[in-house]
């Protein structure tokens, strides 16, 4: 087990006192330069790249976008949007803050806000965050000097999110000097972009007039505490730690599990951790030509109870026990009241008893627990997960396959060869949409033979019932999609199907007295870093 | 005057096969666009990127435009240097001409080569002739272990043992990074380390060897000093073997830059090959490539044109051939 200190995620009474007591100017002077060891260069610094974190690290702190997901408690908040409101499915309104200035001394309005929409969503552009494009094309026109509509040419019940997603950067700058966008980036951030050294590192100043200085709504946990920003590449991850043990850098992004665990060792830095959205699971073949042994409740709970989750996530390394659902805590549908399956063997064997006198042949039982090579320490994880197994009496057998072997077998094309199964497959995932719906769909809606590569080609699941709850809970959005959603996280829990394993995390090497808040998005910004 | 006209004919040959093969190999490997844009990407930007590189033509239309334009030094351009993706057709002109990417990195590679081979020629030969001055000795033994460590070290694992104890225990040098002197200092002395064991163990070897020879016994009977025997009679007959190790050295410390690059983040055509890679920036990998092979074929070029002022009885065997 990992001894590291975990993220310090600060109090909502601590927040809201920020917030309360407003900052007409910087409440200290902005002094320094906050050094951060990244893990890669970006490859441009174009607006768009703010959708992504690693794309293009720190890019926020120039760049803003309407609005955002708060790193700490996962709600939208507002940034250059004051208010919102939806429409109807496909539309959004949004009127935008007033007194706000790009770093180029041209007026956010909606006009601004409008321009930048529609050059970051164009299909013609054809940016990477198209990855994160809803069902529709996302357009936005300004129908008031300060509110701008957006509209997705089909309904798109995600808009909320996707509009946390994109930058919104000069109208001036793309309309005079398109090309200097994508390496001099013009925002409205608590940063000014000063210069880009390739293959080095990227700079930004302090902006003394931005307008979360005297705002009461501002986000983040400080004002600007740091003059200057210093975004420096290393892509080697003992180099980024070198940075931080030498003084040369305060954060560095990512260091390995075993740097995070020697960090706790040491009093001039700490390794500061935080769940990603990505997870690792154990999916159990179910009703689609499983073993017919499998179909009894009994047996599936039987093998999560044999599983000490707390004992695997600590052979996964950096990661943290999930809350018995395939997701964070961010995501819409994410249901609370759920806990991490229980490690309990004696119950397990009971479950397996009482089947056996009800008929079930629990000698026959005899899982194959297979993993893709492509995870990391995946042998020893399924290892472990069949010796566990083996404790309370449920046979098995342990694989790691490539996925040239893996992938076939885990989609509907190939499961639907291989009649009587009783496999567990364990791999990982990710689900950076902030939402549980195609969690769900990917993971327990029927697949279609005849649709191999639909979107629940990889379920193992069929159950009509749930297939209509969840094409209603689809078609929802706001708090009505939320408790639909965790309505269905629950159904599917409660039915031993998934069994997810670990919630991969990722660190930061900070020195000592930084304070870092940040979110499953991992974002680096300095309004949540803390100098102490 | 045909001897050199005919290394430099090979040179040239060489040089068109590496590139030609870098040519195909980026396109054998699958579809160009799809792998420069990722199997994420859109299929208007993968059309863009068609469009703009001229990747929809046949592949030897392709490949005789690329030699064409590097006949006359136009390389390609990039349409991943500084973009995402590639915007639309609008913004299709603003791709970097990709050999002044390179030639913008260059310089740094000339330094830190430049520097480790400052570091090592003098280094390696003063060991090397010091080994070979007192055989046996314990002088000889630690010089013939170092150059064996410093030839069998691994850059990559030497270079962060040297950013650990220099950088992070003592703080005399910075971890990585580009500036002033300090900052080559690492770097150089990782790339320095092969050099320095293989020049010591070559001029160990052929300084062994002059010593036993009759003019270094009538040097030494005639009383000439120890240090000049060695330094000045022994050492300069025995140059041509050092002298041709160190031309093969320079070669390796070009593409041996490519790792201490990348470990000490030193912003040279280097770290440009391995974040091209990473990109899939096919334009760019073609030239950095190009170029660096260029470099390696024009040093070795030059050392085998040197031995003929090294060494006379070369250029008489050429001659009379």
């Amino acid at each position: 087990m990992f001894n590291q200190k975990k993220v310090q995620l600060l109090s909502g009474v601590a927040l809201c006192a920020v917030v309360a007591m407003g900052a007409p100017t910087f409440a200290d002077t902005p002094e320094g330069t906050l050094v951060i060891a990244i893990n890669q260069e970006p490859q441009d610094l174009g607006a768009q790249g703010a959708y992504k974190e690693i794309n293009a690290t720190g890019l926020r702190n120039v760049v803003e976008t309407l609005m955002a997901v708060d790193p700490v408690s996962g709600d939208l908040i507002p940034v250059l949007a004051a208010t919102w409101e939806r429409v109807d499915g496909s539309t959004m309104r949004f009127t935008i803050r007033e007194g706000v200035t790009f770093h180029d001394g041209s007026t956010l309005d909606a006009e601004a806000v409008a321009t930048s929409i529609n050059w970051v969503w164009s299909a013609e552009n054809a940016f990477t965050i198209q990855e994160y494009a809803g069902p529709g094309e996302i357009t936005a026109v300004a129908i008031d000097a300060m509110i701008v509509e957006v509209t997705s040419s089909e309904p798109d019940p995600l808009l909320e999110f996707r509009m946390t997603l994109g930058g919104i950067s000069s109208a001036e700058q793309l309309a005079t000097t398109p090309e200097r966008h994508f390496d001099t980036p013009i925002g409205t951030g608590p940063y000014i972009f000063d210069e880009w050294q390739r293959g080095q590192y990227w700079t930004a100043d302090v902006n003394p007039e931005w307008w979360g200085l005297t705002a009461d709504d501002a986000y983040g946990t400080t004002t600007p505490d740091y003059a200057e920003l210093q975004f420096v590449f290393r892509s080697e991850d003992a180099a980024r730690v070198a940075m931080v043990q030498s003084g040369e850098a305060q954060i560095a992004m990512f260091p390995s599990s075993s740097e995070c665990d020697r960090a706790a060792d040491d009093d001039d830095y700490s390794c500061v951790t935080g769940p990603s959205t990505t997870y690792l699971y154990g999916r159990l073949d179910h009703s689609l030509h499983a073993d017919p042994i499998l179909q009894d409740a009994r047996v599936r709970e039987a093998v999560f109870l044999s599983l000490d989750i707390e004992g695997l996530v600590g052979l996964v390394g950096l990661a943290s026990v999930p809350q018995g659902q395939l997701g964070t805590n961010e995501a819409i549908g994410f249901n609370d009241s759920l806990s991490p399956y229980a490690y309990d063997p004696e119950r397990a064997m009971a479950l397996l008893a009482e089947a056996e006198a009800d008929g079930v042949d629990i000698s026959a039982l005899n899982i194959e627990v297979v993993g893709r090579d492509s995870t990391p320490r995946i042998s020893t994880i399924v290892q472990a997960m069949g010796a566990m197994m083996q404790g309370t009496g449920i046979g098995n057998e342990v694989r790691v396959q490539t996925p040239q072997e893996f992938n076939p077998r885990v989609r509907i094309a190939g499961y639907a060869n291989e009649p009587d199964r009783q496999m567990m497959q364990v791999h990982v995932k990710q689900n950076p949409s902030g939402d549980y719906g195609l969690l769900l769909l990917s993971n327990y809606a029927c697949p279609n033979i005849d649709d191999p590569t639909g979107p629940s080609r990889s379920s193992v699941y069929c159950d009509e019932a749930f297939d209509a709850e969840l094409s209603v809970a689809m078609g929802l959005y706001g708090d009505d999609r939320d408790a639909a959603m965790q309505e269905l996280v629950q159904y599917v829990h409660d039915r031993h199907l998934i069994v997810p394993l670990a919630l991969l995390d990722r660190g930061y090497l900070v020195e000592d007295g930084v304070e870092f808040t940040f979110g499953t998005d991992h974002r680096l910004q300095a309004v949540y870093i803390d100098a102490n | 005057m045909a001897y050199i006209i005919k290394r430099v004919i090979n040179s040239l040959v060489i040089l068109l096969i590496t590139i030609s093969f870098v040519f195909i190999a980026g396109r054998l490997i699958g579809d160009p666009a799809l792998n420069m844009l990722g199997s994420g990407a859109s299929d208007v930007a993968l059309e863009n990127l068609r469009r703009a590189a001229g990747l929809n033509d046949p592949i030897f239309v392709q490949y005789l435009r690329y030699i064409g334009g590097l006949l006359t030094g136009d390389f390609g351009v990039s349409y991943r240097y500084g973009f995402s993706v590639l915007p639309s057709e609008d913004l299709a002109e603003i791709g970097q001409p990709v050999l002044d990417i390179v030639l913008e990195r260059l310089p740094a590679t000339f330094a830190l080569a430049g520097a480790a081979l400052a570091l090592a020629v003098p280094l390696g030969i003063f060991m090397g002739v010091t080994a070979a001055a007192n055989p046996r000795s314990i002088a000889d033994r630690v010089v013939t272990i170092l150059s064996l460590a410093g030839v069998s070290v691994v850059q990559f694992w030497l270079g962060l043992m040297l950013i650990v104890l220099f950088a992070v225990q003592l703080g005399w040098f910075p971890t990585g990074g580009y500036g002033g002197w300090n900052y080559v200092v690492l770097p150089a002395l990782t790339l320095a380390a092969r050099p320095i064991g293989r020049i010591a163990q070559v001029t160990r070897s052929a300084v062994i060897q002059e010593l036993s020879r009759p003019y270094i016994v009538t040097a030494r009977a005639k009383g000439v000093p120890e240090i000049k025997v060695v330094y000045v009679h022994a050492l300069k007959n025995a140059s041509i073997p050092i002298v041709t190790m160190i031309g093969d050295e320079l070669s390796a410390l070009l593409t041996g830059a490519i790792l201490v690059e990348k470990v000490f983040a030193w912003p040279g055509v280097g770290l440009l090959i391995i974040d091209s890679l990473s990109r899939s920036d096919l334009p760019l990998i073609q030239a950095s490539i190009a170029v660096v092979a260029g470099l390696v074929v024009l040093v070795n070029l030059l050392v085998d044109l040197s031995y003929r002022v090294l060494n006379p009885r070369i250029r008489l065997s050429q001659n009379e051939g």
